[in-house]
């Protein structure tokens, strides 16, 4: 059970959070808080540990949350997006998020030609890596525009996940259930880490599930990033024509995830920042830009992790509705977006996590009192790293200093 | 025809380009003409890309017809007429497994002259130090994606350093995650987080330009 | 566990034991009498008994407290998949989700040969087994060529509705809502084994196997057309039963989880058979399955469904103390006469009897077996068939209890 005073925390936490993404000033400025290998390491363990073992990385995460408290929890066993195998299955609402986050033991049993893990294909204190990789010819464009789901399950899936590279075989079959037998466990698994975050004063439920913009389920996982700028100049119609037909498809999967209770969905967006303007505007807004609205007349709010640099493409979330939702920034200056955004669009990001490896605490102090002094006036700011992961080596007193000055200056 | 090479290669119109060139090529001189122009038509891209008219997308594609364009013409060249201004040993650091920086970075470093010895991706500290050895270059650059390439850039200049080869290179860092801080942390000469900076830097390590 | 149920798990054990190696032990060894009639003394429908796992494990738990005896008395809950288990023969870790069918996994499979109360059956029914010709004559060789390949191909398509189209997205969702499924049950298992270890039970269960020859009668061609089939193609039947001996055997492994040393037969077709078709087409490869699960670390215990008495020589050419003869309709007096020193006996109630009868003769009748079948050991009493019906006389189930422990001490 968990304390009252924890159960307040959680509120508090929550409310934080909902203020920022509503543009209005919370008492404190909302922060996602840091973390990455850096966990794993704090504890003493290996990435392979981190990613492979449920009870080490919930201990992992535990012993960082209770020495870096923040406004959302870190940790937990993460993944490699699948996003094929959701579409795959879209039609199979219990089965289709479930397939979406590959994480180690599901990949030991998928074997996808995309992933690397620790103490696997890498060293046991790697990162896991997704690194593309080209799954589909040009000229198979029209099958992709005429049925998104069949094609995502019967060409595509074969020649990503090396065990179901024969749909229809025994090996094929075995592995559908070793699936789900490891989801299984899992499953378990997750719910003991949702209560000891719940113990630790996180909010639990109204969670956040996944969206991705249409081109870039066929950057990330069809034709390769540098094949899908050259099909935007060969072939521009039906690219065009290719994200129509998936955006109907990936709507559906983000709001199977709205059904089992998710309030917000996560964008994490690849391809902008290879884009120009008129390019961004031509093949890759206007089906993110629906999807977006789709989701919001569906009561969800939407949260853009903008890769890279999005300076040239700041200026297309005014065509949103002001409170839509929440971009987060990389490489763009938060400042800059902030002058374009203010009063439309709630803001995340700002800490540079290169700062945070290579600086000192004293320059770290001075860097997040500056960033928290421009940013926090006028709310709708929620403070994060740039990117999510600290690297093992990233000094922890640099760290301390972050939470030190988000403490001393992040009062309202 | 050179400048019509040059202008449809530059506005990216990849079919008018390749057909220039495969007629432009099969004239007298034609091949040193069409090398030439295209090496200038990198250039100018990468001068829009840092001006921030052109983006990611227009240098993969104009990369891609420098490589269509290259298949038919380098043939045709005699080795002189290939002239470097440079050796570079390039590699994706340990740990990180990523390739598309690395291989953009490539074709344009490629495209300005500097010879490019590319040692793949996850490359373990002592093969960058083996490399060195074996090429003798005058730069090394060190790509990551991911943050945890910079841990491991700044061991792989640690053992470059063990090794007594610090000296004899410069070392330009690339990639997502790197900055000025970044640089100064793990000992490089140079940094970018993009293909069009990191070529313009390395000619100037190399001091041409 | 606790110590003394730990005492009283190993005591049990014990028991079991001594009368498989044919010995006398401190009591008789007594299997318990259930079924059915676990759900109706819990006060639910077959139905909440087969598709809710939470209900179906506290009425067991109830059931096992009320009537404790020397092996915990579970119940139906499911019918075997065995084509499912050949065809996935070659994956031991797929064994525990693939092989039973029960409701919820009946309702993602939809196989073709089960019913289930509260969906094709009345609520207050069993679950059923009704087979058909899935396989046709012509296609023997195949079978014969790989029993395994042609199980997955062949068979799985026909008996398993999600299944048939393997290819198609359906038949891989199946799968991992089956694995699903599975730990859902799991979950409630488990605590269903702890709860039966603190009263006095050691974990553990029965592996599988089955008579080459009834694999290919009930699963594949039918009973009739198997009768059929040893007439008109006796050489392809011989074979095919050759054929399918060893995946059987290594469905057997698969099901023997840690510390299982016994196997469990149910035979099916020997009644149908007359000595000369037995002995020809039956008996060869089922003795061969008995000797090699001798090797692989496990007792047999063959159920002798219907009437054996035909057939009762033949387990004389096994080696003594190979395991456990479990009958149904042949008496077990007569087969005592001929197998005592041998082979271990098990059976004895009449379920007619447990239903049809008072207390006071059912004491009678108790009385009698144990007088007539302890002397010199080697019995374990046991109902002739598993199951009781609902509607069985809970009295009459007391008084056979009641009669084990005032006549069942050596």
């Amino acid at each position: 059970m968990v304390s009252p005073e924890m159960q307040k925390l959680a509120q508090e936490r929550a409310a934080r959070m909902q203020a920022a993404i509503e543009l209005k000033e919370p008492d404190r400025v909302p922060f996602t808080g840091l973390g990455g290998d850096i966990v794993a390491a704090y504890a003493g363990i290996t990435a392979y540990e981190f990613e492979f073992d449920f009870e080490k990385n919930r201990q992992a995460a535990i012993k960082w949350l209770k020495d870096f408290p923040a406004d959302s929890p870190v940790g937990g066993i993460g993944g490699l997006d699948n996003l094929a195998m959701s579409v795959a299955f879209v039609d199979f609402p219990d089965l289709a998020n479930q397939f979406f986050m590959v994480n180690g033991p599901m990949n030991d049993v998928l074997n996808m030609k995309f992933a690397r893990f620790p103490g696997r294909q890498l060293d046991e204190y790697s990162s896991r890596q997704f690194i593309g990789g080209k799954n589909m010819e040009p000229e198979e464009y029209d099958e992709l525009i005429a049925d998104p789901v069949k094609f995502s399950y019967e060409k595509i899936l074969p020649r990503i996940a090396g065990n179901l590279a024969d749909l229809g075989s025994p090996t094929s079959l075995a592995t559908m259930a070793r699936l789900g037998m490891v989801k299984a466990q899992q499953a378990a698994e997750m719910r003991k880490t949702g209560a000891a975050l719940a113990e630790l004063g996180y909010p639990t439920g109204g969670g956040s599930t996944f969206a991705f913009a249409p081109l870039d389920y066929i950057g990330d996982h069809l034709r390769d990033l540098p094949n899908l700028v050259l099909d935007i100049r060969r072939y521009p119609d039906k690219v065009k024509a290719a994200a129509e037909a998936i955006l109907e498809v990936l709507v559906k999967w983000t709001l199977q995830g709205k059904a089992a209770g998710a309030v917000q969905a996560g964008f994490p967006l690849h391809l902008n920042e290879y884009l120009s303007p008129k390019l961004y505007r031509e093949f890759y807004w206007p089906t993110l830009k629906e999807y977006i609205l789709r989701l919001r007349e569906e009561g969800m709010r939407s949260r853009l992790f903008c890769e890279g640099w999005h300076d040239a493409h700041l200026d297309t979330f005014l065509e949103l509705p002001a409170g839509w939702g929440i971009a987060a920034f990389e490489k763009t200056d938060v400042r800059k977006a902030k002058k374009v955004l203010a009063g439309h669009t709630c803001i995340s990001g700002g800490i540079d996590v290169g700062v945070v490896i290579s600086g000192t605490p004293a320059e770290i102090d001075e860097y997040i009192k500056r960033l928290l002094g421009d940013m926090m006036p006028g709310g709708g700011f929620i403070l994060g790293p740039n990117v999510g992961n600290l690297p093992r080596n990233t000094p922890i007193e640099n760290v301390a200093a972050v939470y030190e000055a988000v403490e001393k200056y992040g009062k309202y | 025809m050179r400048e019509e090479l040059l202008k449809s290669f530059v506005d990216m119109d990849e079919q008018e380009a390749v057909r220039i060139a495969r007629e432009l090529v099969e004239s007298d001189g034609g091949a040193v003409a069409v090398l030439e122009t295209c090496k200038e038509a990198m250039e100018e891209v990468g001068r829009l890309f840092e001006a921030g008219e052109y983006f990611l997308s227009e240098l993969i594609a104009a990369g891609d017809m420098f490589n269509q364009i290259m298949e038919f013409t380098l043939p045709k060249l005699q080795g002189d007429e290939v002239a470097s201004i440079g050796t570079m040993v390039l590699g994706t650091v340990q740990g990180d497994v990523h390739n598309i920086g690395k291989d953009i970075f490539k074709v344009m470093a490629e495209a300005s002259g500097i010879n490019v010895i590319d040692i793949g991706i996850d490359v373990p500290h002592e093969k960058f130090v083996e490399a060195i050895k074996e090429h003798k270059p005058e730069l090394v650059g060190m790509c990551c994606l991911i943050t945890l390439g910079v841990d491991s850039m700044k061991r792989t200049i640690e053992v470059i350093k063990e090794a007594g080869l610090r000296d004899d290179i410069k070392i330009i860092i690339g990639g997502g995650r790197v900055s000025q801080a970044v640089m100064e942390h793990v000992g490089a000469d140079a940094w970018a987080d993009d293909a069009a900076r990191g070529v313009r830097l390395s000619k100037e390590l190399l001091g041409k330009e | 566990m606790a110590v003394d149920a730990k005492q009283l798990a190993a005591e049990r054990a014990a028991r079991l034991k001594a009368a498989v190696e044919l010995k006398e032990p401190d009591r008789v060894p007594f299997t318990g009498i259930g079924g059915d009639v676990i759900a109706a003394y819990a006060g639910i429908t077959s139905y909440e008994f087969n598709f809710d796992y939470e209900k179906q494990c506290q009425a067991i738990i109830k059931y096992v407290k009320d009537f404790p005896s020397d092996q915990p008395v579970i119940g139906m809950t499911g019918l075997g998949n065995h084509v499912a288990s050949m065809a996935f023969s070659d994956y031991p870790d797929l064994y525990p989700i693939i092989s039973r069918v029960d409701g919820p996994t009946n309702d993602i499979l939809g196989v073709d040969y089960c019913r289930f109360p509260g969906r094709e059956l009345d609520e207050n029914s069993s679950p059923q087994f009704i087979g058909r010709e899935y396989m046709s004559a012509e296609e023997y060789d195949e079978l014969i060529a790989d029993p395994v390949k042609f199980c997955f191909e062949k068979i799985l398509p026909r008996i398993v509705r999600a299944f048939r189209d393997m290819k198609a997205p359906e038949a891989h969702a199946a799968m991992a809502r089956l694995a699903l499924e599975k730990a859902k049950a799991g979950a409630a298992m488990r605590d269903m084994f702890r709860q039966l270890q603190e009263l006095g039970y050691a974990p553990g269960g029965l592996s599988v196997f089955f008579a080459p020859l009834d694999f290919i009668g009930d699963q594949l061609r039918d009973i009739p057309n198997l009768i059929k089939d040893l007439r008109r193609y006796p050489d392809k039947v011989k074979a095919a039963t050759e054929a399918v001996l060893e995946p059987l055997l290594k469905v057997s492994v698969n099901a023997k989880g840690p510390g299982v040393e016994t196997a469990m037969i149910p035979l099916h077709l020997n009644e149908y058979l007359s000595p000369a078709l037995y002995n020809e087409f039956y008996w060869p490869t089922l003795k061969e399955g008995i000797l090699r699960l001798a090797e692989l670390g496990m007792k047999s215990q063959v159920f002798f469904e219907g009437r054996h008495d035909a057939h009762l020589e033949t387990i004389l050419e096994l080696p003594a103390g190979w395991g456990t003869a479990y009958f149904e309709k042949t008496d077990v007096r007569k087969a005592k006469k001929l197998l005592q020193g041998h082979t271990c006996i098990m059976g004895g109630i009449d379920v007619g009897m447990v239903i049809s009868s008072t207390p006071a003769k059912l004491d009678e009748y108790i009385k009698e077996i144990l007088g007539e079948m302890m002397p010199g050991g080697g019995f374990i009493l046991a109902p002739n068939i598993g199951n009781l019906p609902r509607e069985t006389p809970i009295e009459n189930i007391r008084a056979v209890y009641e009669a084990v422990e005032k006549y069942g001490k050596y």
